[in-house]
């Protein structure tokens, strides 16, 4: 009995020590995969971007820009011109860097290693626009360093926005980022988005038109710092003729959402769906301005449940108005019914007043037979017709109001004319409008009743999230809010 | 001191028959004094491992070789004394008390029993009848108060609400910092699983919670690290040790003990809430407003509600406290066992129904366990107990916003909560806030509920192959099924079109330990002993949780999934982890005063690299008696003990941590979200994302480094005895998800990093101040005080958010330079002489900085007092604690100071106020503020969610227990059937005193874990008494 014993547990010791190697070989995760194909990352990535223009930076900029008022929340702390450290962190982290940037880098990556070049055109479009919104919000940000944290990089140096539009040793600039993207649009792909592509559907030609038209976009953009090459890159685009670019509503780069829990487009969630839809309401200020004008997409854009306008004015500090259920909020119409979007980045109504202003405030922009007043009401009338306005409607308005739709007097009051109908246009897309009033001075705002922010005057940036602060000593001492960009002149 | 069944225990599992010829000696141990009969005592055949223990009577029985020529007879608290035996069978033995005794033999790692006087580290038990009865089902919370260097702390009233509990502080910046727990031998989880945000979610139990308080024998607590080396890694963070009720040396007879208890909950610890002022803002009826900002009580007479119906102004005081009901705790426990030490069987069976304070909640447990012990005529000896337990519980969403505690901090003072309907004909919400529902509806409508199903046993094999050699074979499981179920009512604030999920954890750990224990007294010398234990352990641990979470609902009030239409947050996570451990303790002692003790262990883990995954840890342990060595005599200093410890215990990470994958994609918060697989127009479309975190193929185990030193002192024949303790540990390359920059792509990386230790002191004073005849007045005091500093993160890093859910600008980290846990928000701005800054224009506080420290839940320091009184069959006994120090960040205080419903925000409200601070001039200098401001400025500004406005110091006083108790004399039983008879009355959370917060503190809304502190809206706790009865057949 004894000896079996001491069998036993040598017995058992044995098993033990042999075949460890196996026994130990299960920490291969199996909940998820370790490497995904591009039509998984595409859609993120463009959802991604959506988030980065449509969520909280959104809800910031149209708050600054008069759009709406903050009623509650953070927006009512932005309507006072307060921004700090401990904002759009998760804008920063999960939605921009985090969210669509990586998507596109890893999307990239994997349709290199494939020849699928539909997805790194895309990619690369798409990658040059989420990059342009953060520096056209924060300025100097990671580029070159960025998005190679898997490879040891945790900790990436800034590349001044100039360098990020102008390119220089090492930099791509975005313009060539887009032009690598383009050109990989006009090379044989092994694979093609399909319905992963939630903006076009995988519509390869609509892809190249929304790239030359986000060169214009980045090109308009820089135009006051460096009125050449944005000639240039504006001339580089029309060259290409006008099937190059996007030219009817029907093209804009709108990202598509759906209609049920889980799918909807941030902006619609938020104005309708959650429980913090009661921290903004339309401002007095944007219902004045385009009641002032006439302009017939205020009851398009706006919705009135009492049958009158409930708004307040922008830095508003007193009892709101009651019920909630009576204020003004942006319509179904601005944000799509039921959430399913689109989510507008680039319209067509953007790139024809992006012309007009070229046209109007750029040496040697190449016409080619067309003209800033031509652009100008093709923008107008665009803005108009996606506003859901019949052609009857949009003529009567012509019309009666010769005085807003023709481009008159001095080069700066033109100017003035097309910006202030691009910030009509671009009612709910408070990052293009704070860009544009940003570099343009347009249109002309009143500072907000009780504002405080660093000196009482509006952000002209935001500051370095307190996460990079505290992870990156790049980004130590950065800029208050109260300092103006790089492309920022005015 | 009587720890009969303890004592059992371990003699059942060392002793094993003689195969020689035998004879039977049996007879009667008594005290030497008052010839009452001892039961528990040892009786051993000197030479041998055989022998028994005393049963109730005071007799014992055993079989002896014929050869056997002395017993030793030894009991706690008594002289050890050697009987010659000169031929005859029957003994009757008189025990002297031994004046010098203060030690007690006690349960160690796995089941080895010690005397506690050769114990290099610090050491505490606690008695079942310290549990048991005590109005409280969770046997965490029934601990809290009664142990040095243990913090304990509920998460609220709500039923099978989890319960934290470290061990000497927080040692690791990630992993768990709950100790092992340990039933019977078997490693027991004591996991929470969140099915929800752990920021809103209702509160899931810690599953210790499986097991009953009434079927408890001993807890012991091994607090250092000391233990690890026989548990392995896990047990660094100290371990509970849960020794059952089982098996009973019985004679051969049979016993029935039957217990049972009643006992009631009430709501405690709300805040005193003012009654002067209504419904409304700046003394403004508002009908929708949550504030009580409104006119005062008696200048209007009655208001419209939203709802159109006119009622009364006036003051429901009661509204809040209205809301809760009377809860309930029925426990009732039937135990049976029969037969002897070799051969014998138990069977217990145990229930718990529980009905919360919360209005549907409650927590049913039932139990069944059997086991027993057979000895084989081969001298095999066989112990097995199997346990079942079905433990189910029904929770309803906490926190912030949307949820019933949500709404109740935002209760205007004129709300008649309870006494109008809170829902329409068709199941709506009726309340005063359009875009929440009532509280009430809330707690109907939205619900979580689980159910789980735990086998947990053991099987062990055991053989002496020598007297002096013994091999065993254990085999434990531990295996349970939670299954979740969670439900949204169509109208819900969460999720306005209604949620059904299905949320299944399964849970199992399998261990096998193969030990070999041997011993041999008088080795190379006289009175020079040793010990020595090899142990090899394999284990495996598996996780499996499937979620099937359904949205979009259509029909109300029906919870099959077929009424979801969206499933896209459903999915399955597994986990699966094994690990070999090799593992030795030498234990020498000499002339029983001096004692040394040597542990090492080699574990082989899966979870790291496969180059790097084995690593060895060793302890070493000292203790040293001088009152023995010296052969001290005296009647002031009765004992001495010297005692000092180093152990370093290494351990692994969590599974799949070192990959970089990709994950299903989500964007957003609460504000605006998605999930994928998206559905756009028509079509569903899946997105994945990388993981936030970067693996890390090159991990290395993380390693704690403990020391401690001691003493044990023993004054006028131990009537005071004072344990004191002085602990440091260094917990090193901690396997931590460092924060790297994001705009790298990514949010952590998995890497060693760091350094944090911990400082200590406890002391535990036992004492009979009194002993008057049948009277005893005894005392029990414990102190904890412990320093925890984060010293060192990673290069460039001051400080990193804990693991877990949090609030944007409200961030549980550590900190380098602070304690561990400490939270980061917004602190008001100051000047640099420390003065808060006034804006001149408004009189508020100027914007804060975010970012910075704003509190730290780590107390200062901790005790508790038992106090005990004993006459004849009658005890009383109440436990008083305090926690002093700690800060608690509260949502539920800044709501109710920002919206005028404390007490306090009543006072002279018609007459303007000055915030605290000074103004800066135009010449840079600093002016004492003196801008009047309103009451509801003041009290608003100095609310404010994400700001130092929310933190308060959490000390606390309380009457934790109070037990009465009632044995019946032997001269009634005698005319009953039963054996023995008590009957009692206890209470838990009897009455706190928080000078520094208006509501109770010991409240901690994202359950058990590493983050602490933070009352997030969360339930409030309550006040339980009883009445309770025990019989013995």
């Amino acid at each position: 009995m004894r000896r079996l014993s001491i069998y036993t547990g040598l017995l058992l010791l044995a098993v033990t020590f042999t075949g460890c190697k196996k026994f130990f070989d299960i920490n291969d995760t199996p909940n998820s995969p370790t490497s995904v194909p591009p039509s998984l990352l595409l859609p993120t990535g463009l959802s991604g971007s959506a988030f980065s223009n449509a969520n909280e930076l959104n809800r910031f900029a149209c708050t600054i820009i008069d759009y709406q008022a903050g009623a509650g929340g953070s927006p009512a702390t932005y309507d006072i011109y307060n921004t700090n450290g401990a904002d759009f962190g998760n804008q920063w982290r999960f939605e921009i860097y985090g969210g669509a940037l990586i998507a596109y880098k890893k999307m990239i990556d994997a349709a290199d290693a494939t020849g699928a070049k539909a997805y790194t055109g895309i990619g690369k479009i798409m990658m040059a626009y989420t990059f342009a919104i953060a520096t056209d919000v924060w300025g100097d940000v990671p580029y070159t360093e960025a998005l190679q944290g898997d490879l040891d990089v945790i900790q990436p140096a800034l590349t001044t926005q100039e360098a990020m539009y102008k390119g220089g040793t090492g930099v791509t600039s975005l313009f060539d980022m887009v032009r690598a993207g383009l050109r990989d649009l006009d090379t044989v792909t092994t694979s093609s988005p399909e319905t992963d592509d939630i903006v076009y559907g995988g519509d390869i030609d609509a892809w190249k038109k929304a790239g030359n038209t986000l060169l214009l976009k980045l090109a308009i953009q820089i135009s006051k710092k460096e009125p050449a090459l944005a000639a240039s890159v504006i001339n580089e685009v029309l060259a290409k003729g006008e099937d190059a670019y996007i030219t009817s509503n029907a093209e804009t780069l709108g990202v598509n959402f759906g209609a049920s829990t889980g799918s909807q487009s941030p902006v619609y969630y938020y104005t309708y769906v959650s429980s913090f839809a009661n921290d903004l309401i339309v401002s007095t200020r944007y219902v004045n301005r385009l009641q002032a004008l006439g302009d017939p997409r205020l009851d398009k854009f706006v919705t009135k449940p009492s049958g009158s306008f409930v708004t307040i004015d922008n830095g508003f500090r007193g009892t709101l108005p009651t019920p909630t259920a009576n204020w003004s909020r942006w319509s179904s119409t601005l944000l799509g019914a039921n959430g399913v979007g689109p989510v507008k980045l680039i319209t067509n109504a953007m790139r024809a007043f992006i012309l007009a202003e070229a046209a109007v405030s750029l040496p040697g922009i190449n016409l080619g037979g067309n003209t800033a007043q031509g652009w100008y009401t093709e923008g107008i009338k665009a803005s108009m017709q996606d506003a859901g306005l019949s052609s009857l409607e949009i003529d009567a308005y012509f019309t009666a109001h010769p005085e807003v739709v023709t481009l008159s007097g001095t080069v700066e009051q033109q100017v003035e004319q097309i910006i202030t109908q691009k910030y009509i246009a671009n009612t709910g897309n408070g990052l293009e409008a704070w860009n544009d009033w940003r570099r343009t001075g347009y249109p002309v705002m009143p500072e907000h009743d009780n504002a405080v922010g660093i000196d009482g005057t509006r952000p002209v940036r935001a500051q370095y999230i307190d996460q990079e602060v505290a992870r990156n000593p790049a980004f130590k001492n950065g800029p208050l809010p109260n300092v103006k960009v790089w492309w920022d002149v005015n | 001191m009587k720890q009969t069944l303890l004592l059992w225990l371990f003699v059942a599992i060392s002793v094993m028959p003689a195969l020689a010829q035998t004879r039977t000696i049996s007879g009667k141990v008594t005290d030497a004094k008052d010839g009452s009969p001892i039961p528990g005592v040892t009786v051993i055949v000197k030479g041998t491992t055989t022998g028994t223990v005393t049963g109730a009577g005071g007799n014992f029985s055993l079989s002896a070789d014929q050869n056997a020529r002395t017993l030793i007879v030894s009991f706690v608290g008594y002289e050890t004394q050697q009987v010659n035996l000169d031929g005859g069978t029957t003994y009757n033995i008189g025990l002297k008390e031994d004046p010098k005794s203060l030690e007690e033999v006690i349960v160690t790692a796995q089941n080895i029993s010690r005397d506690k006087r050769s114990l290099g580290y610090a050491f505490e038990s606690v008695k079942g009848d310290e549990l048991a009865q005590r109005s409280e089902p969770n046997v965490l919370n029934t601990l809290n108060g009664k142990l040095a260097g243990v913090t304990i702390t509920g998460s609220s009233g709500a039923p099978g609400a989890s319960t934290n509990i470290n061990i000497r502080g927080i040692t690791s910046f990630t992993g768990s910092n709950q100790p092992l727990i340990v039933v019977d031998g078997i490693i027991f989880s004591n996991d929470l699983d969140a099915t929800e945000n752990t920021l809103f979610g209702s509160q899931p139990a810690n599953r210790l919670a499986d097991i009953s308080p009434e079927n408890i024998e001993s807890v012991s607590v091994l607090k250092g690290p000391a233990a690890a080396a026989l548990y392995g890694s896990r047990a660094s963070a100290g371990a509970l040790v849960i020794t059952t009720k089982s098996g009973k040396e019985l004679k051969g007879k049979s016993e029935v003990t039957f217990t049972s208890s009643v006992s009631f909950q009430n709501v405690s610890g709300l805040p005193k809430f003012q009654n002067q002022y209504g419904q409304g803002a700046n003394n403004d009826f508002n009908n929708t407003s949550s504030n009580s900002w409104g006119p005062a009580f008696g200048t209007i007479d009655s208001v419209t509600t939203v709802q159109g119906v006119r009622v009364p102004y006036r003051a429901y005081p009661n509204n809040v406290k209205d809301f809760f009901k009377t809860g309930s705790i029925i426990q009732n426990g039937l135990n049976f066992s029969s037969g002897t030490a070799e051969n014998n069987i138990s069977l217990s069976l145990s229930s718990t129904f529980q009905n919360g304070i919360i209005p549907e909640s409650k927590f049913d447990r039932n139990s069944v366990q059997i086991g027993g012990v057979k000895t084989l005529n081969n001298g095999v000896k066989l112990m097995t107990s199997v346990t079942y337990v079905r433990s189910s519980q029904r929770g309803v969403p906490q926190g912030n916003g949307g949820s019933a505690f949500g709404q109740l901090t935002r209760i205007p003072r004129s709300y008649d909560l309870t006494g109008m309907p809170y829902q329409d004909e068709n199941g709506k919400s009726i309340f005063y806030n359009l875009t929440q529902n009532h509280p009430l509806w809330s707690t109907e409508h939205e619900k979580l509920q689980g159910s789980t199903d735990r086998v947990f046993g053991y099987f062990t094999a055991g053989y002496n192959i020598m007297k002096w050699l013994n091999v065993s074979y254990r085999v434990t499981a531990d295996v349970y099924n939670d299954r979740r179920r969670f439900y949204n009512e169509i109208g819900s604030v969460r999720n306005p079109t209604g949620a059904t999920v299905r949320d299944n954890f399964f849970r199992s750990e399998l261990n096998g330990d193969l030990m070999i224990k041997a011993n041999k007294s008088n080795l190379f010398t006289e009175g020079l002993d040793l010990n020595v234990l090899l142990g090899q352990n394999i284990n495996q641990r598996d996780y499996q949780n499937v979620t099937l979470y359904g949205e979009e609902l259509t029909i109300p009030n029906f919870e099959n999934p077929s009424n979801a239409s969206i499933f896209s947050q459903s999915g399955e996570t597994v986990r699966k982890q094994r690990l070999i451990g090799y593992y030795g303790q030498l234990s020498f002692g000499y002339k029983n005063y001096l004692f040394l003790e040597l542990t090492g262990r080699m574990d082989q883990s899966s979870t790291l690299p496969s180059d790097k995954n084995k690593y060895f840890y060793p302890s070493a342990a000292l203790s040293f008696v001088p009152t023995d060595a010296f052969h001290i005599e005296s009647n002031v200093l009765s004992y001495l003990k010297l005692r000092a410890n180093a152990a370093k215990v290494g351990r692994d990470a969590p599974p799949y941590r070192l990959q970089t994958y990709f994950v299903g994609a989500t964007f957003g918060n609460n504000l605006a979200s998605i999930t994928y697989p998206i559905s756009v127009g028509g079509s569903s479309i899946p997105g994945f994302l990388t993981n936030t975190r970067i693996g890390s193929p090159a991990l290395s185990p993380e390693f704690v480094t403990s020391y401690e030193g001691g003493f044990n002192i023993g004054l006028f024949q131990n009537r005071v005895s004072l344990d004191a303790t002085y602990f440091y540990t260094r917990s090193s390359k901690q396997i931590f998800d460092v924060a790297v920059s994001n705009a790298s792509g990514f949010d952590t990386r998995t890497t060693n990093v760091g350094l944090m230790t911990n400082k200590g002191i406890e002391l535990v004073l036992n004492a009979t101040p009194l002993k008057i005849g049948a009277f005893q007045w005894d005392v029990s005091a414990n102190f904890t005080r412990i320093r925890n500093n984060v010293k060192e993160i990673a290069p460039g890093i001051d400080n990193a958010p804990l693991e877990g859910n949090a609030f944007i600008g409200i961030n549980p980290s550590i900190a380098v330079n602070h304690a561990y846990g400490v939270i980061i928000g917004t602190k008001n701005a100051r000047n640099d002489a420390g003065e808060l800054l006034i804006n001149p224009s408004t009189g508020l506080f100027v914007p804060g900085i975010a970012g910075e420290v704003i509190a730290d839940p780590n107390p200062d320091w901790q005790a508790g007092l038992t106090n005990t009184f004993r006459y004849k069959g009658f005890s009383l006994s109440f436990l008083i604690d305090t926690r002093q120090g700690g800060d608690i960040y509260s949502f539920s205080m800044t709501d109710l100071k920002n919206n005028g419903s404390l007490e306090i925000t009543a006072k002279d409200r018609d007459k303007p106020r000055i915030l605290p601070g000074v103004i800066q001039t135009g010449d840079g200098k600093y002016i004492k503020n003196n801008i009047q401001i309103s009451a509801q400025s003041y009290w608003g500004a100095l609310g404010g969610l994400a700001s130092e406005g929310a933190v308060y110091d959490a000390t606390v006083w309380r009457l934790r227990e109070v037990a009465f108790n009632y044995s019946l004399p032997s001269s009634v039983l005698r005319r009953t059937p039963f054996g023995a008879a008590s009957i009692g009355l206890s209470a838990h959370n009897l009455f706190f005193y928080a000078p520094h917060y208006p509501a109770d503190p010991e409240i901690n809304t994202q359950g058990a874990g590493n983050i602490r502190g933070l009352d997030l809206n969360g339930a409030p706790n309550t006040r339980n008494y009883g009445a309770n009865l025990r019989v013995t057949f």
